[in-house]
Protein backbone atom coordinates (compact mmCIF):
# COMPACT_ATOMS: atom_id res chain seq x y z
CA UNK A 1 0.00 0.00 0.00
CA UNK A 2 3.03 2.17 0.94
CA UNK A 3 4.40 1.43 -2.39
CA UNK A 4 1.51 1.94 -4.09
CA UNK A 5 1.29 5.61 -2.71
CA UNK A 6 4.80 6.31 -3.22
CA UNK A 7 3.98 5.67 -7.20
CA UNK A 8 1.25 6.96 -7.25
CA UNK A 9 1.60 10.39 -9.03
CA UNK A 10 4.33 8.55 -11.49
CA UNK A 11 1.65 6.52 -12.32
CA UNK A 12 -0.62 9.09 -12.62
CA UNK A 13 1.29 10.77 -15.22
CA UNK A 14 2.05 7.55 -17.15
CA UNK A 15 -1.40 7.40 -17.43
CA UNK A 16 -2.16 10.71 -18.21
CA UNK A 17 0.71 10.49 -21.10
CA UNK A 18 -1.57 7.28 -22.49
CA UNK A 19 -4.43 8.47 -22.51
CA UNK A 20 -3.16 11.76 -24.58
CA UNK A 21 -1.12 9.30 -27.09
CA UNK A 22 -4.58 7.21 -27.49
CA UNK A 23 -7.05 10.08 -27.62
CA UNK A 24 -6.14 10.89 -31.68
CA UNK A 25 -5.67 15.00 -30.28
CA UNK A 26 -1.97 15.48 -30.85
CA UNK A 27 0.73 14.06 -33.59
CA UNK A 28 1.98 10.34 -32.81
CA UNK A 29 5.42 12.55 -32.81
CA UNK A 30 4.48 14.93 -29.63
CA UNK A 31 2.97 12.33 -27.85
CA UNK A 32 4.11 8.59 -29.02
CA UNK A 33 2.18 5.80 -27.11
CA UNK A 34 4.00 4.46 -24.10
CA UNK A 35 4.78 0.68 -25.62
CA UNK A 36 6.44 2.33 -28.46
CA UNK A 37 8.67 4.09 -26.24
CA UNK A 38 9.11 0.93 -24.27
CA UNK A 39 10.21 -0.50 -27.37
CA UNK A 40 12.00 2.09 -28.83
CA UNK A 41 14.27 1.54 -24.97
CA UNK A 42 14.54 -2.37 -25.54
CA UNK A 43 16.03 -1.66 -29.11
CA UNK A 44 18.26 0.65 -28.32
CA UNK A 45 19.50 -1.32 -25.33
CA UNK A 46 20.44 -4.47 -27.66
CA UNK A 47 22.94 -2.22 -29.51
CA UNK A 48 26.26 -2.08 -28.68
CA UNK A 49 26.09 1.03 -29.53
CA UNK A 50 23.92 2.21 -26.69
CA UNK A 51 26.35 1.13 -24.48
CA UNK A 52 29.07 2.90 -25.93
CA UNK A 53 27.54 5.86 -25.62
CA UNK A 54 26.29 5.87 -22.42
CA UNK A 55 30.27 5.04 -21.22
CA UNK A 56 30.69 8.02 -23.01
CA UNK A 57 28.75 10.32 -20.69
CA UNK A 58 29.34 8.41 -17.72
CA UNK A 59 33.46 8.62 -18.42
CA UNK A 60 33.14 12.66 -18.46
CA UNK A 61 30.54 13.00 -15.42
CA UNK A 62 32.71 10.94 -13.60
CA UNK A 63 36.24 12.23 -14.61
CA UNK A 64 34.71 15.71 -13.79
CA UNK A 65 33.05 14.51 -10.51
CA UNK A 66 36.12 12.69 -9.11
CA UNK A 67 39.01 15.71 -9.87
CA UNK A 68 35.90 18.15 -8.38
CA UNK A 69 35.69 15.72 -5.08
CA UNK A 70 39.06 15.59 -4.75
CA UNK A 71 39.81 19.25 -5.01
CA UNK A 72 36.62 20.15 -3.26
CA UNK A 73 37.57 18.32 0.28
CA UNK A 74 41.45 20.10 0.03
CA UNK A 75 39.90 23.72 -1.11
CA UNK A 76 36.93 23.07 1.55
CA UNK A 77 38.71 21.78 4.67
CA UNK A 78 41.02 24.43 3.96
CA UNK A 79 38.69 27.07 3.74
CA UNK A 80 36.79 25.92 7.12
CA UNK A 81 39.89 25.63 8.64
CA UNK A 82 42.28 28.45 8.17
CA UNK A 83 41.31 32.10 7.88
CA UNK A 84 43.73 33.31 5.25
CA UNK A 85 42.38 30.51 3.06
CA UNK A 86 38.84 31.37 3.78
CA UNK A 87 39.67 35.68 3.20
CA UNK A 88 40.88 34.59 -0.06
CA UNK A 89 38.72 31.90 -1.89
CA UNK A 90 35.62 32.50 -0.03
CA UNK A 91 35.10 36.07 -1.74
CA UNK A 92 36.16 33.99 -4.97
CA UNK A 93 33.00 31.57 -4.68
CA UNK A 94 30.89 33.70 -3.16
CA UNK A 95 30.70 36.10 -5.59
CA UNK A 96 31.04 33.64 -9.03
CA UNK A 97 28.39 31.03 -7.33
CA UNK A 98 25.59 32.70 -9.00
CA UNK A 99 27.71 32.98 -12.45
CA UNK A 100 26.45 30.16 -14.71
CA UNK A 101 29.80 28.61 -15.59
CA UNK A 102 28.38 27.28 -18.97
CA UNK A 103 28.96 30.72 -20.70
CA UNK A 104 32.87 29.54 -20.27
CA UNK A 105 32.12 26.65 -22.43
CA UNK A 106 32.94 28.14 -25.38
CA UNK A 107 36.24 29.21 -24.49
CA UNK A 108 37.03 25.69 -23.14
CA UNK A 109 36.45 24.51 -26.55
CA UNK A 110 38.97 26.79 -27.71
CA UNK A 111 42.04 26.29 -24.92
CA UNK A 112 40.92 22.18 -24.34
CA UNK A 113 39.34 20.84 -27.81
CA UNK A 114 35.90 20.18 -29.28
CA UNK A 115 36.46 16.08 -27.63
CA UNK A 116 36.01 15.08 -23.78
CA UNK A 117 38.63 17.28 -22.25
CA UNK A 118 36.58 20.56 -22.51
CA UNK A 119 33.11 18.85 -21.17
CA UNK A 120 35.02 17.07 -17.95
CA UNK A 121 36.24 20.68 -17.59
CA UNK A 122 33.29 22.29 -17.19
CA UNK A 123 31.63 19.41 -15.07
CA UNK A 124 35.01 20.05 -12.53
CA UNK A 125 34.10 23.48 -12.42
CA UNK A 126 30.71 23.13 -11.51
CA UNK A 127 30.98 20.56 -9.25
CA UNK A 128 33.36 22.30 -7.29
CA UNK A 129 31.62 24.76 -5.77
CA UNK A 130 28.69 23.25 -3.99
CA UNK A 131 31.40 20.38 -2.69
CA UNK A 132 33.89 23.23 -1.75
CA UNK A 133 31.05 25.65 0.12
CA UNK A 134 29.43 22.67 1.45
CA UNK A 135 32.66 20.86 3.02
CA UNK A 136 33.60 24.45 4.35
CA UNK A 137 30.81 24.99 6.28
CA UNK A 138 31.23 21.48 7.70
CA UNK A 139 35.08 21.64 8.57
CA UNK A 140 34.23 25.60 10.10
CA UNK A 141 31.34 24.14 12.13
CA UNK A 142 33.53 21.42 14.17
CA UNK A 143 32.01 21.10 18.05
CA UNK A 144 34.48 23.28 19.72
CA UNK A 145 34.27 21.25 23.06
CA UNK A 146 35.36 18.39 20.97
CA UNK A 147 38.58 20.58 19.56
CA UNK A 148 39.65 21.94 23.12
CA UNK A 149 39.61 18.43 24.64
CA UNK A 150 41.60 16.79 22.41
CA UNK A 151 43.99 19.74 22.39
CA UNK A 152 43.65 19.09 26.04
CA UNK A 153 44.51 15.93 26.09
CA UNK A 154 47.90 16.70 24.59
CA UNK A 155 46.55 15.40 21.00
CA UNK A 156 48.73 16.70 17.74
CA UNK A 157 47.53 18.49 15.38
CA UNK A 158 47.62 15.55 12.65
CA UNK A 159 45.50 13.43 15.34
CA UNK A 160 42.87 16.36 15.84
CA UNK A 161 42.48 16.74 12.25
CA UNK A 162 42.31 13.06 11.30
CA UNK A 163 40.53 11.91 14.79
CA UNK A 164 38.27 15.18 14.80
CA UNK A 165 37.81 17.47 12.41
CA UNK A 166 37.79 14.91 9.56
CA UNK A 167 35.16 12.61 11.17
CA UNK A 168 32.87 15.83 11.47
CA UNK A 169 33.47 17.02 8.43
CA UNK A 170 32.40 13.61 6.23
CA UNK A 171 28.83 14.07 6.67
CA UNK A 172 29.53 17.52 4.62
CA UNK A 173 31.48 16.22 2.23
CA UNK A 174 29.20 13.78 1.60
CA UNK A 175 26.17 16.35 1.62
CA UNK A 176 28.15 18.10 -1.00
CA UNK A 177 28.79 15.79 -3.25
CA UNK A 178 24.87 14.91 -3.22
CA UNK A 179 24.67 18.19 -4.51
CA UNK A 180 27.32 17.92 -6.93
CA UNK A 181 26.45 14.55 -8.55
CA UNK A 182 23.56 15.79 -10.39
CA UNK A 183 25.29 18.73 -11.47
CA UNK A 184 27.76 16.49 -12.91
CA UNK A 185 25.45 14.74 -14.87
CA UNK A 186 22.98 18.22 -16.11
CA UNK A 187 26.48 19.54 -17.35
CA UNK A 188 27.14 16.65 -19.20
CA UNK A 189 24.05 16.12 -20.88
CA UNK A 190 24.17 19.89 -21.91
CA UNK A 191 27.45 19.86 -23.49
CA UNK A 192 26.53 17.02 -25.37
CA UNK A 193 23.43 18.73 -26.80
CA UNK A 194 25.45 21.70 -27.56
CA UNK A 195 28.40 20.89 -29.02
CA UNK A 196 29.29 16.60 -29.60
CA UNK A 197 29.29 14.08 -31.88
CA UNK A 198 28.26 11.21 -28.89
CA UNK A 199 27.01 10.41 -25.75
CA UNK A 200 23.84 10.28 -24.78
CA UNK A 201 22.67 14.32 -25.14
CA UNK A 202 24.42 13.69 -28.49
CA UNK A 203 21.83 11.25 -29.37
CA UNK A 204 18.51 12.96 -27.85
CA UNK A 205 18.94 16.21 -30.34
CA UNK A 206 20.24 13.80 -33.01
CA UNK A 207 16.73 11.83 -32.29
CA UNK A 208 14.68 15.32 -32.24
CA UNK A 209 16.80 16.77 -35.33
CA UNK A 210 15.22 13.59 -36.70
CA UNK A 211 12.19 13.87 -35.49
CA UNK A 212 11.83 10.25 -33.99
CA UNK A 213 10.28 10.86 -30.97
CA UNK A 214 10.07 7.66 -29.51
CA UNK A 215 13.43 7.05 -29.46
CA UNK A 216 14.27 10.22 -27.71
CA UNK A 217 12.26 9.61 -25.13
CA UNK A 218 14.02 6.19 -24.90
CA UNK A 219 17.37 8.36 -24.45
CA UNK A 220 15.39 10.57 -22.21
CA UNK A 221 14.43 7.60 -19.97
CA UNK A 222 17.91 6.36 -20.02
CA UNK A 223 19.29 9.60 -18.89
CA UNK A 224 16.85 9.98 -16.13
CA UNK A 225 17.42 6.28 -14.77
CA UNK A 226 21.04 7.05 -15.05
CA UNK A 227 20.32 10.08 -12.63
CA UNK A 228 18.45 8.43 -10.06
CA UNK A 229 20.73 5.25 -9.99
CA UNK A 230 24.16 7.15 -9.30
CA UNK A 231 22.33 9.34 -6.56
CA UNK A 232 21.20 5.61 -5.35
CA UNK A 233 24.80 4.40 -5.20
CA UNK A 234 26.02 7.85 -3.96
CA UNK A 235 23.65 7.07 -0.55
CA UNK A 236 24.60 3.57 -0.33
CA UNK A 237 28.20 4.38 -0.32
CA UNK A 238 27.50 7.27 2.42
CA UNK A 239 25.61 4.76 4.58
CA UNK A 240 28.29 2.39 4.46
CA UNK A 241 31.03 4.75 4.90
CA UNK A 242 29.45 7.30 7.29
CA UNK A 243 27.17 5.28 9.66
CA UNK A 244 28.21 8.19 12.92
CA UNK A 245 26.27 10.60 11.37
CA UNK A 246 23.17 11.23 9.40
CA UNK A 247 22.59 14.66 7.89
CA UNK A 248 19.52 15.56 5.65
CA UNK A 249 21.46 16.25 2.65
CA UNK A 250 18.49 17.31 0.26
CA UNK A 251 18.47 21.01 1.29
CA UNK A 252 21.45 23.47 0.26
CA UNK B 1 28.05 38.46 9.12
CA UNK B 2 30.62 40.98 10.70
CA UNK B 3 32.94 43.03 8.91
CA UNK B 4 35.98 41.57 8.07
CA UNK B 5 39.11 43.15 9.96
CA UNK B 6 41.50 45.63 8.00
CA UNK B 7 44.10 43.39 7.23
CA UNK B 8 42.00 40.56 6.16
CA UNK B 9 40.39 43.40 3.05
CA UNK B 10 43.73 44.44 2.09
CA UNK B 11 44.75 40.47 1.57
CA UNK B 12 41.84 40.51 -0.34
CA UNK B 13 42.34 43.45 -2.70
CA UNK B 14 46.04 42.73 -2.77
CA UNK B 15 45.23 39.16 -4.13
CA UNK B 16 42.73 40.65 -6.80
CA UNK B 17 45.77 43.14 -8.07
CA UNK B 18 47.86 40.46 -8.23
CA UNK B 19 46.32 38.31 -9.74
CA UNK B 20 44.65 41.19 -12.69
CA UNK B 21 48.43 41.76 -13.25
CA UNK B 22 49.37 38.44 -13.88
CA UNK B 23 46.87 37.99 -16.51
CA UNK B 24 47.96 41.59 -18.14
CA UNK B 25 51.30 40.22 -18.09
CA UNK B 26 50.96 37.10 -19.19
CA UNK B 27 48.94 38.20 -21.99
CA UNK B 28 51.86 40.57 -23.19
CA UNK B 29 54.22 38.20 -22.70
CA UNK B 30 51.90 36.18 -25.44
CA UNK B 31 48.72 34.03 -24.70
CA UNK B 32 46.45 32.63 -27.55
CA UNK B 33 44.41 34.56 -29.30
CA UNK B 34 41.00 33.20 -27.77
CA UNK B 35 42.36 34.57 -24.38
CA UNK B 36 41.37 37.81 -24.43
CA UNK B 37 43.56 39.93 -21.29
CA UNK B 38 41.62 42.49 -18.80
CA UNK B 39 42.22 45.49 -20.69
CA UNK B 40 41.22 44.42 -23.97
CA UNK B 41 37.75 42.45 -22.27
CA UNK B 42 36.71 45.98 -20.82
CA UNK B 43 37.73 47.57 -24.29
CA UNK B 44 35.00 44.82 -25.77
CA UNK B 45 32.63 45.57 -23.60
CA UNK B 46 32.82 49.29 -23.53
CA UNK B 47 32.44 48.58 -27.69
CA UNK B 48 29.45 46.39 -26.70
CA UNK B 49 27.32 48.82 -24.36
CA UNK B 50 28.10 51.50 -26.69
CA UNK B 51 26.78 50.10 -29.84
CA UNK B 52 23.27 48.94 -28.49
CA UNK B 53 23.17 45.48 -29.83
CA UNK B 54 23.88 44.10 -26.61
CA UNK B 55 20.71 44.95 -24.71
CA UNK B 56 18.84 43.62 -27.38
CA UNK B 57 20.46 39.89 -26.37
CA UNK B 58 19.70 40.54 -22.55
CA UNK B 59 16.62 41.55 -22.67
CA UNK B 60 15.96 38.83 -24.66
CA UNK B 61 17.87 36.70 -21.94
CA UNK B 62 15.95 38.00 -19.43
CA UNK B 63 12.60 37.69 -20.82
CA UNK B 64 13.55 34.20 -20.58
CA UNK B 65 15.14 33.27 -17.00
CA UNK B 66 12.78 36.04 -15.28
CA UNK B 67 9.13 34.92 -15.87
CA UNK B 68 10.74 31.00 -15.75
CA UNK B 69 12.78 31.58 -12.40
CA UNK B 70 9.46 33.74 -10.85
CA UNK B 71 7.03 30.70 -11.87
CA UNK B 72 9.54 27.71 -11.19
CA UNK B 73 10.02 29.05 -7.06
CA UNK B 74 6.41 30.24 -6.41
CA UNK B 75 4.90 26.91 -7.65
CA UNK B 76 7.49 24.96 -5.95
CA UNK B 77 7.53 26.96 -2.77
CA UNK B 78 3.35 26.62 -2.81
CA UNK B 79 3.02 22.74 -3.55
CA UNK B 80 6.59 22.01 -0.55
CA UNK B 81 4.46 24.84 1.92
CA UNK B 82 1.33 22.12 0.93
CA UNK B 83 3.30 18.91 1.15
CA UNK B 84 4.78 19.98 4.43
CA UNK B 85 1.64 20.55 6.26
CA UNK B 86 -0.81 18.73 4.27
CA UNK B 87 -0.50 14.73 4.77
CA UNK B 88 -2.28 13.74 1.57
CA UNK B 89 -0.36 15.85 -0.66
CA UNK B 90 3.12 14.93 1.00
CA UNK B 91 2.20 11.33 0.01
CA UNK B 92 1.65 11.96 -3.21
CA UNK B 93 3.66 14.29 -4.29
CA UNK B 94 7.27 14.18 -1.97
CA UNK B 95 8.17 10.92 -3.49
CA UNK B 96 7.60 11.91 -7.16
CA UNK B 97 9.58 14.80 -6.62
CA UNK B 98 12.73 13.05 -4.90
CA UNK B 99 12.26 10.16 -7.32
CA UNK B 100 12.57 12.77 -10.28
CA UNK B 101 15.39 14.96 -8.21
CA UNK B 102 17.85 13.39 -9.91
CA UNK B 103 17.25 13.86 -13.27
CA UNK B 104 18.81 16.20 -15.56
CA UNK B 105 15.83 18.70 -16.36
CA UNK B 106 17.20 19.67 -19.61
CA UNK B 107 16.54 16.62 -21.56
CA UNK B 108 12.74 17.77 -21.08
CA UNK B 109 13.93 20.77 -22.74
CA UNK B 110 13.32 18.62 -26.50
CA UNK B 111 9.98 17.34 -25.64
CA UNK B 112 9.36 20.91 -24.53
CA UNK B 113 10.22 22.00 -27.85
CA UNK B 114 8.21 19.57 -29.52
CA UNK B 115 4.99 20.37 -27.49
CA UNK B 116 5.16 24.19 -27.26
CA UNK B 117 7.19 25.45 -30.02
CA UNK B 118 10.92 26.41 -30.17
CA UNK B 119 10.29 29.92 -29.00
CA UNK B 120 10.11 31.54 -25.55
CA UNK B 121 7.64 29.42 -24.15
CA UNK B 122 9.38 26.04 -24.15
CA UNK B 123 12.28 28.13 -22.77
CA UNK B 124 10.64 29.71 -19.67
CA UNK B 125 8.42 26.48 -18.93
CA UNK B 126 11.65 24.26 -18.70
CA UNK B 127 13.82 26.94 -15.98
CA UNK B 128 10.30 26.77 -14.06
CA UNK B 129 10.77 23.52 -14.45
CA UNK B 130 14.34 23.42 -12.98
CA UNK B 131 13.97 26.09 -10.79
CA UNK B 132 10.92 24.13 -8.97
CA UNK B 133 12.67 21.48 -7.98
CA UNK B 134 15.14 23.20 -5.38
CA UNK B 135 12.56 25.79 -4.28
CA UNK B 136 9.73 22.17 -3.39
CA UNK B 137 12.36 20.66 -1.34
CA UNK B 138 13.63 23.61 0.71
CA UNK B 139 10.15 24.92 1.24
CA UNK B 140 9.26 21.33 2.36
CA UNK B 141 11.84 20.76 5.18
CA UNK B 142 11.46 24.26 6.16
CA UNK B 143 7.43 23.64 6.90
CA UNK B 144 8.29 20.22 8.40
CA UNK B 145 10.71 22.11 10.63
CA UNK B 146 8.17 24.54 12.10
CA UNK B 147 8.54 24.15 16.00
CA UNK B 148 5.74 21.53 17.35
CA UNK B 149 5.50 23.51 20.45
CA UNK B 150 4.35 27.07 18.40
CA UNK B 151 1.87 25.42 16.47
CA UNK B 152 0.55 23.51 19.63
CA UNK B 153 -0.02 26.79 21.77
CA UNK B 154 -1.19 28.26 18.98
CA UNK B 155 -3.84 26.16 17.88
CA UNK B 156 -4.46 26.04 21.93
CA UNK B 157 -4.93 29.42 21.92
CA UNK B 158 -7.70 29.10 19.33
CA UNK B 159 -5.85 30.30 16.67
CA UNK B 160 -7.16 28.82 12.68
CA UNK B 161 -5.25 26.63 10.56
CA UNK B 162 -4.55 29.01 8.38
CA UNK B 163 -3.21 31.23 11.14
CA UNK B 164 -1.23 29.03 12.22
CA UNK B 165 -0.06 28.42 8.36
CA UNK B 166 1.03 32.19 7.75
CA UNK B 167 2.13 33.02 11.17
CA UNK B 168 4.17 30.39 12.11
CA UNK B 169 4.86 27.83 9.33
CA UNK B 170 5.51 30.09 6.64
CA UNK B 171 7.95 32.55 9.14
CA UNK B 172 9.70 28.89 9.77
CA UNK B 173 10.43 28.03 6.34
CA UNK B 174 11.28 31.05 4.71
CA UNK B 175 15.21 31.33 5.55
CA UNK B 176 15.58 27.60 3.91
CA UNK B 177 13.23 28.99 1.11
CA UNK B 178 15.69 31.82 0.87
CA UNK B 179 18.20 29.45 0.76
CA UNK B 180 16.46 27.54 -2.04
CA UNK B 181 15.64 30.97 -3.93
CA UNK B 182 19.32 31.48 -4.58
CA UNK B 183 20.04 27.73 -6.02
CA UNK B 184 17.31 28.49 -8.21
CA UNK B 185 18.37 31.99 -9.31
CA UNK B 186 21.49 30.42 -10.07
CA UNK B 187 20.12 27.42 -11.83
CA UNK B 188 17.99 29.73 -14.00
CA UNK B 189 20.38 31.35 -15.82
CA UNK B 190 22.38 28.07 -16.54
CA UNK B 191 19.31 26.20 -18.11
CA UNK B 192 18.61 29.82 -19.71
CA UNK B 193 21.98 29.74 -21.28
CA UNK B 194 21.55 26.49 -21.95
CA UNK B 195 18.28 26.58 -24.04
CA UNK B 196 19.71 29.62 -26.00
CA UNK B 197 22.66 27.99 -26.78
CA UNK B 198 21.24 24.97 -27.63
CA UNK B 199 18.49 26.97 -29.59
CA UNK B 200 18.14 30.36 -30.35
CA UNK B 201 18.15 33.35 -32.37
CA UNK B 202 18.71 36.16 -29.48
CA UNK B 203 20.12 36.04 -25.96
CA UNK B 204 23.41 35.95 -24.08
CA UNK B 205 23.29 32.05 -25.06
CA UNK B 206 23.10 33.07 -28.94
CA UNK B 207 25.68 35.62 -28.65
CA UNK B 208 28.53 33.23 -27.83
CA UNK B 209 27.85 30.55 -29.74
CA UNK B 210 27.22 33.36 -32.73
CA UNK B 211 30.56 34.37 -31.54
CA UNK B 212 32.23 31.27 -31.38
CA UNK B 213 31.30 30.86 -34.93
CA UNK B 214 32.38 33.52 -36.26
CA UNK B 215 35.69 33.28 -34.06
CA UNK B 216 34.40 36.82 -32.95
CA UNK B 217 37.13 36.52 -29.05
CA UNK B 218 35.77 40.03 -28.31
CA UNK B 219 31.79 39.12 -28.23
CA UNK B 220 32.31 35.94 -26.83
CA UNK B 221 33.76 37.67 -23.45
CA UNK B 222 31.24 40.20 -23.89
CA UNK B 223 28.47 37.66 -23.35
CA UNK B 224 30.34 36.37 -20.66
CA UNK B 225 31.17 39.38 -18.39
CA UNK B 226 27.48 40.06 -19.50
CA UNK B 227 26.20 36.78 -18.26
CA UNK B 228 28.42 37.30 -14.72
CA UNK B 229 27.26 40.66 -14.37
CA UNK B 230 23.75 39.46 -14.33
CA UNK B 231 24.00 36.06 -12.65
CA UNK B 232 25.80 38.59 -9.75
CA UNK B 233 23.61 41.03 -9.93
CA UNK B 234 21.08 38.75 -9.46
CA UNK B 235 22.61 37.32 -6.58
CA UNK B 236 23.33 40.76 -5.11
CA UNK B 237 19.36 41.09 -5.24
CA UNK B 238 18.25 38.34 -4.13
CA UNK B 239 20.69 38.59 -0.59
CA UNK B 240 19.28 42.39 -0.31
CA UNK B 241 15.90 40.97 -0.14
CA UNK B 242 16.40 38.74 2.27
CA UNK B 243 17.59 41.15 4.75
CA UNK B 244 14.81 42.83 4.78
CA UNK B 245 12.19 40.45 4.65
CA UNK B 246 14.03 38.15 7.09
CA UNK B 247 15.49 41.08 9.33
CA UNK B 248 13.90 39.28 12.70
CA UNK B 249 16.14 36.38 12.32
CA UNK B 250 19.06 37.73 10.55
CA UNK B 251 20.95 37.81 13.98
CA UNK B 252 20.55 34.13 15.23
CA UNK B 253 21.89 33.20 11.65
CA UNK B 254 23.72 35.74 10.23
Amino acid sequence: MKLLRRFAALALVLAAWEAAARSGLWSPLLFPPLGKIFRELAAFASTTEAWEQTLVTLERAFAGFAVAAIAGVLLGMLMGRSRVAAALLEPLFSGTYAVPKLALFPIFIFVFGIGSLSKVALVFLECLYPIVIITSQGAQHVNRALLWSAQNMGASRAQILRRVIVPATVPFIFAGLRVALPVAMIVVIITEMVSSADGLGYLVIYALSSLQTARMLAVVVVIAALGVALDALLLFARDRLVYWEKLETYYV
Amino acid sequence: MPRPPDRIRLLQAGALVALLLLWQGASWAGLPEYILDPLAIVRAMAAALASGELYRHVGASLARSVPGFLLGSALGVAAGLLAGTWRAADEVLTPAVFLTYPVPKIVILPIFMLWFGIGDLSKILIIALACAYPAFINAYYGARQAPRILVWSALNMGAGRWRVFSRIVVPSAAPLVFAALRVSLALSFIVMFAAEMINSRSGLGYLIRDAENSLRFDLMYVSLVSIAVLGYAGDRLLRYARGRVLAWQEAASA
